[in-house]
């Protein structure tokens, strides 16, 4: 079972295939080697028979046939003994009528040229020549180490490759077994999670491999996963807690019209009210609805090249009016031509939500300035009122949805807007915080400029 | 099935309800309309009918609103207004780049649409380069203002605010509409901006005058009056 994975590894398979290559390769080259040895020493073998041809045939050409046959047998006087009975080299002198007149093989067919023959068995590199008045000269020299050779290579190249393949295999099954078990390991925790058990990670084995950089990418997508999931969760219960309290209110004026209303009139007004509810639930949800579109994500693919500074200058003017009416002072200073990679719909709702703040949540007479400047590639953006601020250990909740100041309950709103600003701060990749102004509130927002992600 | 004001239009909506009530209002407000359920047959009755506007859901059976005007656009510029969910805030564009005029995201006052549709349903002409709308003129190339010939001072948002209810004189235009048109802001900021400008705006107009040309038409926005 066990060893069957292993071999179904891709890993194994892997080293199957560059084996089998190596197997080719091996052959080709082998097959080269030999043919380059078996010409070589062939032609040796052919050389030396030239030269002895050579040497019977300026005998016979200085001083005639006698002499001829005297080169032959001081030759075959000199030959060496491979074993007992097979020398090395073989020659045979003939006359015109077919006799032998010296040398250490019986009358050879009369074959002229370079040719390779069979004799006793034996392999033989033969060379034909007449030499002149009908004589005939045949000189041999013995295949057999050339054969030899060839076997002793071939041998090697088996014993070398079967230690290769035997090699490759071990490692193969070694390297299999190794991949397999990490497999195994993120296939075991990814099972795992879908049984349930959510904050299962993925271990990092710290060899910074890809095997590792593959399990910090899963456990990384993971988390995100489990923050969405969280945040789901969270955004359910706030909804079902939160919504719970308009519509009840809705309800019990509906009820109550039913019970006490009396004139058309007082139905009109009853009915007016209830749309009232009505519009704020709904304003409620499409709150929460852009909220959760920001923090999915989605909108990143809409980030576009954003005049921040046009943008910034145009929330002002339209909160002018607003803030007088208010009485509140409301002051700007804004960086020039500040350009910047974003989504200007969001930009303008999350300034707009924070000048709201400053403007709903402060008495008459406040002072309200904002600012925007670039430094370094990242955007300062901040609202700084003097009105009352919010306690130290309350600047981390107002950004929760639905959270309001007990100072606020009274006034107008559905705690969302820190929330949506928050998000849309995210989604451009930078951070808020909340400072004490001394007096008053500061937001302070800061984003890069190119957040490109 | 002609109504008096001599308008006609054609809603494609496959929610039953939503468009009987919206047939019933449309035609207590004169318009003679026609329905469709389905996008193909919707799409059919535009290129064949001659129509004063659309009013077409998103989502749709047999063929979805945004092909149905991209396909529509091929032929014919009947003005459309798209009807949609309010998880879909984020189809404006796309569906304005369809070729769509104008967006209402659902559940919407009934008053809202009728303005809407009021504003689309105007008689096409040329952009000009004056308006004019009883004792008010405005000269766009020049970016001036007067009254009875008496030049107005407005800041640039007023200008705008101005322009857009000249544009659409002696009809109704909603806060949203404002909003939209003059700030290009598509959510509700919360406060009375509208007001607030309208407030500004009025000021101004009046200064030494009896008159007030803009009319605040109570639950439904404003209107300017071409008769002061």
């Amino acid at each position: 079972m066990r060893v069957n994975r292993i071999i179904k590894s891709g890993t194994f398979r892997l080293a199957a295939a560059f084996s089998a290559l190596f197997l080719v390769l091996t052959g080709a080259l082998m097959g080269t080697v030999l043919w380059i040895v078996d010409n070589t020493q062939t032609e040796t073998l052919v050389r030396a028979n030239d030269a002895d041809t050579e040497t019977v045939l300026n005998g016979f050409s200085d001083e005639g046939i006698d002499e001829a046959v005297e080169v032959v047998r001081q030759r075959l006087g000199n030959v060496k003994y491979s074993t007992a009975s097979r020398p090395d080299c073989f020659m045979v002198l003939e006359n015109g009528s077919g006799a032998v007149l010296a040398g250490n093989l019986p009358a050879q067919p009369r074959r002229i040229g370079d040719f390779t023959t069979t004799l006793r068995d034996t392999r033989i590199r033969g060379r034909g020549t007449p030499i002149g008045e009908g004589a005939y000269l045949f000189v041999g020299r013995d295949l057999g180490p050339v054969a030899v050779t060839r076997e002793r290579i071939i041998d090697a190249f088996i014993w070398v490759t079967a230690g290769a393949l035997g090699i490759a295999s071990v490692t193969g099954v070694l390297l299999g077994r190794r991949f397999t078990r990490r497999v195994d390991a993120v296939a075991r925790a990814c099972k795992s999670i879908i049984a349930g058990r959510l904050d299962e990670r993925i271990e990092v084995q710290g060899y910074n491999d890809e095997w590792d950089r593959l399990a910090s990418a899963i456990n990384d997508m993971l988390n995100r996963i489990a923050a969405l999931l969280e945040n789901l969760r969270q955004v359910s219960s706030d909804v079902a807690h939160d919504l719970r309290t308009p519509l009840a209110r809705l309800r019990n004026r509906l009820e109550n019209a039913r019970a006490e209303s009396t004139s058309t009139t007082q139905y009109a007004q009853a009915i007016a009210g209830a749309i009232v509810d009505a519009d704020q639930i709904l304003s409620m949800f499409a709150a929460l609805l852009r909220i959760s579109q920001v923090e999915a994500g989605g909108r990143l693919a809409k980030f576009a090249n954003v005049n921040l500074s046009e943008l910034c200058e145009n929330v002002f003017r339209m909160y002018q009016p607003v803030a007088e009416d208010y009485a509140h002072k409301l002051t700007a200073n804004f960086d020039d031509g500040a350009q910047v990679r974003g989504d200007a719909e969001l930009l303008t709702q999350m300034f707009t939500n924070l000048i709201e703040n400053a403007i709903h949540h402060t008495p008459s007479g406040t002072a309200i300035h904002l600012l925007m400047r670039i430094a370094q590639d990242t955007v300062y953006l901040s609202v700084e009122d003097t009105g009352p601020g919010i306690a130290a250990d309350q600047t981390e909740k107002v950004f929760r949805r639905f959270y309001r100041l007990a100072s606020s309950r009274t006034t107008a709103g559905h705690g969302l807007g820190l929330a949506l600003v928050s998000a849309v701060v995210q989604l451009h990749d930078g951070g808020i915080d909340l400072a004490d102004a001394h007096p008053g509130l500061r937001v302070n927002v800061r984003f890069p400029v190119n957040c490109d992600r | 099935m002609s109504g008096t004001n001599g308008k006609r239009l054609l809603l494609v909506e496959d929610d039953g309800e939503l468009a009987s009530t919206l047939l019933a209002r449309l035609r207590e407000s004169d318009y003679a309309v026609e329905h469709h359920s389905d996008g193909r047959e919707g799409l059919a009755a535009a290129l064949a009918g001659d129509f004063d506007a659309l009013i077409v859901d998103r989502m749709l059976p047999g063929m979805d609103g945004l092909d149905l005007v991209k396909a529509l656009r091929q032929r014919k510029d009947t003005p459309v207004i798209y009807l949609t969910t309010m998880s879909g805030i984020d189809d404006r564009v796309a569906g304005l780049d369809a070729g769509g005029d104008d967006y209402l995201t659902k559940p919407f006052a009934f008053a809202e649409l009728l303005a809407r549709i009021r504003v689309l349903t105007r008689r096409a002409t040329h952009p000009p380069s004056r308006l004019t709308a009883g004792s008010i003129e405005m000269d766009l190339l020049a970016r001036t203002v007067t009254r009875d010939g008496r030049d107005i001072d407005l800041v640039p948002q007023e200008f705008r605010l101005l322009e857009y209810l000249m544009k659409n004189a002696d009809r109704v235009v909603t806060r949203k509409m404002l909003l939209e048109n003059v700030w290009n802001v598509y959510f509700d900021p919360g406060t009375n901006v509208v007001e607030s400008h309208i407030s500004r705006l009025r000021t101004s107009l009046k200064q030494g005058f009896s008159t007030d040309p803009i009319q605040t038409v109570r639950g439904e926005g404003y209107r300017l009056l071409a008769s002061q």
